[in-house]
């Protein structure tokens, strides 16, 4: 798992979304049906609906344009081009239908077999398939029909020959994945012959996406048919197919553009429709078919329970302390969920950090913690937004600087290593490359002083030879090699605020306690505050000066790592405590306090642990404020409650 | 490199060697005999039989197959059944124009493909990203040859700002050449700019999301870095994979929309030949064409190894 805040809000913003989408292709799908039904009438009706016969010359009625008595106009030879057109749709069904059975009929089979056989089969069909493929298709089926000689049916032999190939891929790769599946072989132990597995059980995977790629094949054989038709040697003058008139059109190009018109718009449209059916067939086919079921409503907007500025629960932001490096008081975050709704994701927050301090930010999923990193770099993306709070950086209010500022003090100030360093470095660039980026383009040091200083670095975090693990890439060194990257490369700018994500956690837990140390080292020599993230306390309690536990987008708890432990104040943190004893293995993490933590959106109106508290009370239902000094706790029942554990 | 070439090369021998196979003994499936077609009705046995000897009729199959790349090897693709052309001199004659045509296509194709990607997906939902979507679906759905038409009839037949037809030599003036290719180009390449633009979009939407890209921003990389150096790099690899098949469509288009601006490159020589049976140029044609592939292939393999550490041989 990732992160948790944020990326609660995110599904809740891809929902609406995807509702837009079906919407949109209920849009789509009945006009494209309906031209396509157009199209059957057509060429079943051809021989009643067509106003004069489609071959009979009027060569004085030559080259007219549209009229009343030739809505499209005639061509050279003065036949009515409105006649040919609906002529047009039967030779396209004709060509669709015959190419793509052919196709199917060649294709699948075959795809089967050798899927299914395997082997020498197998590898030679595959290689011939390969080999047909690297020819342009329009040439394969030029050659075929070279052999064949030109004409509508020989000419979709050809295609189908051609598209044949599409087909004995897709189904041999679905016998490919399902040969193995258990029922395939609890069918062959009980002594199912071959012939019986492939159809009783396998074909019917590979129909889905066979109905799918049917349907864009019927699309690709239209243009292919057209196309051929359009060069002379598919369907062949007088008779009328959408490509020959094309062809008639480009030779009177000059005198009559119109011809090249109503065959083009046909062909478009018919193609145009069957390729947006084939979209929305292979989105549903792609999502398990089923059409979503009903989905739980997207939130609401949620009680407002941020009270507004000078609401009760909340004071009026205190003075930075004087020596803190990162200043946080008072910070409102929301995030936009999928109807524009805003949900807040972080309320009141307060802390602050000293130089060479370290501040744990602990919490379950869902609390926050990692919103808190990059809401202070004003990194979370166009949908979140803080509405309230000052962060104060080395005495500097940052929180309305401008994006180009804010650039600034990314990476220059506040540095961040983020939790999976497999996915956090590029995996395009040399680890190398990535440092020296940093230092070129931050603190605008040459090309070689840059290497020369990245090298230094990741010598620096501990990774022997680093001249030469500088040229790796990612992908070839370890996890916890790329996090000691990840580590120097944050602290290439020497940065006074490090906020470390969840850091260890995606780590082997014999590297953990090496990275925890590498961490207090480089504290030591660098004197930059760090601010940890994570949901294990023994992490914490191992490297933290200080706590801050977080529920539900605030605070609930802070004090220094000792008292927290010993004497902890609020439920949540002492069920935290209990479910994870000082000390005792940190696997599994924390198996809890019953329930959840209440999504962003969700959350109770008072106290927001309160359905999960044991010690819940009538007056935890109102807004309860963060208490005051070294120990700060938000409980109505702090003072009363007993929660020192007896262990 | 220099391994990750090798082991290309060497991986794309079998399959020419496959497809010159395939060639040969298709084409010699031809029903009809050439040598009746030449010789004629009113041809004696003797004049029959003399020109099945010369046209090397009287082989076995195997032997033809050898003796034809043999010479193949050598640059020697035989000469056309119907003149003394000899099948190399043709194809070399016309290789240039379609070649150029495909490699202008290509350009546009991947210029118009990358802008739009990386716009649609800077912006999901935007009207950028709506208009791209939409480029797309007409993309696959409009003939490159209609689409030529339809250009030649607005730009050249109406607005006189290009030739309707012909094809200028580059080594005759450049500008002309490029007038002249414009517009088969922006027919030709169209469709592939719309394939090209939703594996950029998709690519660069997935890519914007990992965590090296937050990473990259964390560290106060500029927009323009991050989107063009991070992003792009990672995002391209997906695309190269598919950009030597779009390729291959391009020559294969090429081949018909030169009948619509009456350019004589290999088409208008393929099509002759298909309604001549001339079986040594067809082969050829099919041949040179399989090669251009066969170096476009091996081009966006060392590209993709460039691209994608990943695939790079250790
Ligand atoms: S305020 Fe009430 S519900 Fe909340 S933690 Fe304290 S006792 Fe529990």
């Amino acid at each position: 798992m990732t992160e948790t805040a944020a990326s609660a809000p995110k599904t809740v913003a891809r929902r609406p979304a995807r509702r837009r989408r079906a919407s949109a292709a209920r849009l789509i799908v009945y006009p494209a049906l309906g031209v396509l039904a157009l199209l059957v009438f057509f060429a079943v009706f051809a021989d009643w609906i067509t106003p004069y016969d489609p071959l009979k010359q009027s060569l004085m009625e030559a080259l007219q344009g549209p009229s009343m008595h030739h809505w499209l106009g005639t061509d050279d030879l003065g036949r009515d081009v409105l006649s040919r057109l609906i002529v047009g749709c039967r030779i396209a069904i004709i060509a669709a239908a015959e190419a793509t059975s052919i196709a199917i009929l060649l294709g699948v089979p075959l795809g089967l077999f050798v899927g299914y056989r395997g082997g020498w089969w197998d590898w030679s069909v595959m290689r011939l398939v390969e080999a047909i493929m690297s020819i342009p298709g329009i040439m394969v089926a030029i050659v075929i029909i070279a052999i064949l000689g030109p004409g509508l049916h020989r000419a979709m032999i050809a295609l189908g020959i051609l598209f044949s190939t599409s087909f004995l891929r897709l189904a041999r790769g679905v016998v490919l994945s399902e040969r193995e599946e258990v029922y395939v072989r609890s069918a062959r132990v009980v002594g199912t012959g071959d012939a019986r597995i492939l159809i009783r059980h396998i074909f019917p995977n590979v129909a889905p996406p066979l109905i799918v790629q049917a349907t864009l094949t019927v699309g690709a054989v239209l243009l292919a048919e057209a196309g051929l038709s359009f060069i002379g040697i598919g369907v062949q003058p007088p008779n009328a197919s959408w490509g020959t008139m094309l062809n008639t059109a480009a030779s009177y190009m000059q005198l009559d553009w119109f011809l090249a018109i109503p065959p083009g718009v046909a062909l478009v449209l018919t193609v145009l429709s069957i390729n947006l059916l084939g979209d929305v067939l292979r989105d549903r086919i792609g999502r398990g078919i089923a059409v979503p079921a009903a989905r739980p409503k997207a939130p609401k907007r949620p009680p407002k329970t941020a009270p507004a500025a000078g609401a009760p629960g909340r004071r009026p932001s205190p003075v930075p302390a004087p020596d803190a490096v990162l200043d946080v008081a008072g910070l409102d975050v929301v995030v936009t969920a999928g109807a524009g709704d805003e949900v807040p994701v972080l309320s009141d927050l307060g802390f602050s950090v000293r130089k060479g301090e370290t501040l744990g930010l602990v919490g379950e999923s869902g609390s926050g913690k990692t919103i808190t990193g990059l809401a202070i770099l004003r990194l979370i993306g166009t949908t979140g937004r803080i509405t309230r709070g000052r962060i104060t950086l080395n005495g500097r209010d940052i929180s309305d600087l401008s994006e180009r500022q804010m650039r600034e003090v990314r990476g220059k100030e506040i540095a961040v290593v983020f939790q999976d360093p497999t996915t956090s470095l590029n995996p395009a660039f040399t680890v190398g490359e990535q440092i020296a980026e940093i230092l070129r383009t931050r603190a605008g040091l040459s090309r070689r002083a840059a290497m020369a200083r990245a090298v230094e670095l990741i010598g620096r975090v501990g990774i022997p030879n680093p001249a030469e693990r500088a040229r790796a890439y990612p992908h070839e060194l370890s996890g916890g090699m790329a996090q000691r990257i990840a580590i120097a490369r944050a602290l290439s700018c020497n940065p006074s605020v490090l906020i470390a994500d969840e850091p260890t956690t995606a780590l082997d837990v014999t590297v953990q306690q090496e990275i925890l140390d590498l961490f207090r080292d480089l504290q030591e020599e660098f004197g930059m505050a760090i601010i940890f993230v994570t949901h294990d306390l023994a992490v914490a309690a191992d490297i933290c000066d200080r706590i801050a536990v977080m529920y539900a987008g605030e605070i609930v708890e802070e004090a220094p790592v000792d008292t927290l432990f010993s004497a902890p104040r609020h439920p949540y943190t002492a069920g935290l405590l209990a479910a994870s004893p000082h000390g005792a293995t940190r696997n599994p993490p924390l198996p809890t306090i019953p329930g959840t933590v209440p999504r962003p959106g969700a959350w109770p109106e008072g106290c927001r642990f309160a359905p999960r508290c044991p010690h819940a009370a009538p007056a935890c239902d109102a807004a309860i404020p963060l208490g005051d000094g070294g120990h700060r706790v938000r409980c109505i029942r702090a003072d009363t409650l007993d929660l020192r554990r007896s262990a | 490199m220099l391994r990750l070439i090798v082991q290309r090369v060497l991986a794309l021998v079998p399959l020419l060697f496959l497809v010159s196979v395939l060639t040969f003994s298709f084409t010699s499936l031809l029903p009809g005999d050439p040598a009746d077609l030449i010789v004629g009705q009113q041809g004696t046995p003797e004049q029959y039989a003399l020109v099945r000897h010369r046209l090397g009729l009287d082989q076995p199959l195997v032997e033809r197959y050898a003796h034809w790349v043999e010479h193949a090897a050598r640059g020697d693709l035989g000469t056309s059944f119907f003149n003394s052309v000899k099948v190399s001199d043709a194809v070399m004659q016309r290789l240039p124009v379609t070649a150029s045509l495909t490699a202008v296509a290509a350009l546009i194709a991947i210029a118009v493909g990358l802008a739009a990607g990386i716009a649609a997906a800077l912006r999901p939902g935007s009207a950028v990203d709506r208009i791209a979507t939409l480029g797309a679906t007409f993309g696959q759905a409009i003939p490159n040859f209609w689409f030529g038409l339809l250009l030649a009839a607005i730009f050249a037949v109406g607005l006189r700002w290009f030739p309707a037809t012909g094809f200028t030599p580059i080594s005759t003036s450049v500008g002309g050449w490029l007038a002249s290719v414009a517009l088969p180009a922006i027919a030709l390449g169209f469709a592939s700019s719309a394939a090209i633009a939703r594996q950029v979009r998709s690519a660069m939407v997935g890519v914007l999301q990992q965590d090296y890209i937050r990473a990259a921003r964390a560290q106060g990389l500029s927009s323009r870095r991050v989107i063009f150096r991070h992003a792009l790099k990672n995002a391209l690899v997906p695309v190269v994979a598919v950009l030597s098949f779009q390729i291959t469509v391009l020559l294969g288009g090429a081949l018909i929309v030169e009948q619509v601006f009456a350019i004589n490159g290999l088409g208008t020589l393929a099509i002759t030949a298909v309604r001549q049976q001339d079986i040594p140029m067809i082969q050829g044609i099919v041949l040179v064409m399989v090669a251009i592939v066969v170096v476009v292939q091996l081009a966006t393999d060392l590209l993709y190894g460039f691209l994608n550490p990943k695939a790079r041989p250790s």
